[in-house]
């Protein structure tokens, strides 16, 4: 008896280390923002093709999102939770376009160790047409994925 | 994750020799009588956690009943209270659990002798839970801004699969400790705003929740039964039906 009940004493012994290791709280590693993702075409090819040079503000704010940003493919559009639309001032290679978006946003749980963000569902994005000719809604669900959202043609 | 329950369950099942119960003298007995036993007990971890972090508390008191000397009743209910605030979000849940299921018994009769238990058990839990945020912060271009979520009820069910080792350390008083695996069936959650914890389940984080638990147990006898004894062929140099058996 004393024994075995050493034996079992033992094993508590053994397991308590790998208890208190299995509680150490986590470090988060996902995206935890869910922004618009949207792939540059050319609308004379109708292939994905980067502009010579991006840049994205968001209406009247002065701090840029892209400043002159080459050789890039796709941008990312933050949307403010706090309010219904946003509206962002697009430069493709020096012309601008005003882009706005409508949509509503509702709370996603990621995981214990990143908390909370907000997803969105998006409508058809406005825009104007100045070197922008169209925008095509691909999916209007924003994740914090890595999936394209909306094509914007120029 | 799997080698540390691999670890944990080789630990258990290997931790060395049991002495056979029942047995006076080295003559091959072809039983043993077993006690059918109605205990209950507490799960001791919790409280004691509880003294070092107050925002967790567990608690959870189980009844079991042996049907034979393999298979045991296992109905068990808790509540839980748990707080969890970190740099981005702060959270709160509390609620009770309920979980029943049977305890299966891998050892021989002639090793358990009543007093050993090792084996699995496998319960099925539903989970009644309160939970709300108290803040969670956004940070992003447009600016930080802090929300709230406010208090909502929902419900779970999860299947539990709990191997362990539980021993008779005085008469009437076992202690033991088992490993839960837990898998989350459904929740009345969203799946946008699925709980962070849940009562019996523990950490929605993963596919698996992993637990660990140790018990004391009261044991009552109300029945006492024989149960045949397989020979073992004999074995050179030994008589097959010594004192000491190892776990197999």
């Amino acid at each position: 008896m004393r024994k075995s009940f050493l034996k079992i004493i033992s094993a508590f012994l053994v397991i308590i280390p790998v208890f208190i290791f299995s509680c150490t709280p986590g470090s988060c590693y996902d995206e935890t923002e869910a922004r618009v993702k949207a792939s540059m075409y050319q609308s004379a090819t109708e292939k994905i093709v980067a502009p010579d040079s991006v840049s994205l503000f968001g209406l009247e704010r002065d701090s840029a999102i892209y400043k002159k940003t080459s050789n890039i493919t796709s941008m990312l559009f933050p949307l403010d939770p706090t309010t219904e639309t946003c509206t962002f001032l697009v430069k493709i290679n020096g012309e601008s376009d005003t882009v706005t978006f409508s949509y509503s946003s509702y709370a996603h749980f990621i995981s214990k160790e990143c908390g909370y963000t907000y997803y969105f569902t998006i409508e058809q994005p406005v825009t104007t047409n100045n070197i922008i000719d169209k925008i095509v809604l691909t999916k209007k669900t924003i994740k914090t994925l890595n999936e394209e959202n909306m094509r914007i043609y120029y | 994750m799997r080698r540390i329950c691999a670890y944990i369950i080789s630990v258990a099942l290997f931790s060395g020799y049991i002495p056979v119960y029942g047995q006076d003298t080295d003559v091959p007995q072809d039983s043993v009588t077993i006690p059918l036993k109605v205990s209950f007990g507490i799960e001791a971890s919790g409280p004691v956690i509880y003294f070092t972090d107050k925002n967790v508390l567990n608690t959870e008191a189980y009844l079991l009943y042996d049907f034979d000397n393999k298979k045991a009743l296992h109905a068990a209910g808790g509540y839980s209270n748990y707080k969890y605030s970190q740099y981005n979000y702060s959270y709160r849940n509390k609620g009770i659990f309920f979980k029943a299921g049977v305890d299966f018994n891998i050892l021989k009769p002639e090793i358990s002798g009543g007093k050993y238990w090792a084996g699995i058990g496998l319960l099925y839990g539903i989970s009644r839970f309160t939970w709300q945020v108290d803040s969670f912060s956004y940070e992003n271009y447009w600016g930080k801004h802090t929300f709230s979520m406010p208090e909502q009820s929902d419900w779970g069910h999860y299947l539990e699969v709990s191997p362990g080792f539980r021993a008779e350390l005085l008469k009437n008083l076992s202690i033991g400790w088992s490993v839960s695996l837990r898998k989350l069936l459904i929740t009345s959650a969203s799946k946008d705003l699925k709980p962070a914890y849940i009562p019996g389940y523990g950490s929605t984080g993963n596919s698996i929740s992993f637990g660990m638990n140790y018990f004391l147990t009261f044991n009552f006898s109300y029945k006492k039964i024989r149960v045949g004894i397989k020979p073992e062929p004999a074995e050179e140099g030994g008589s097959g039906t010594g004192i000491i058996r190892s776990i197999r």
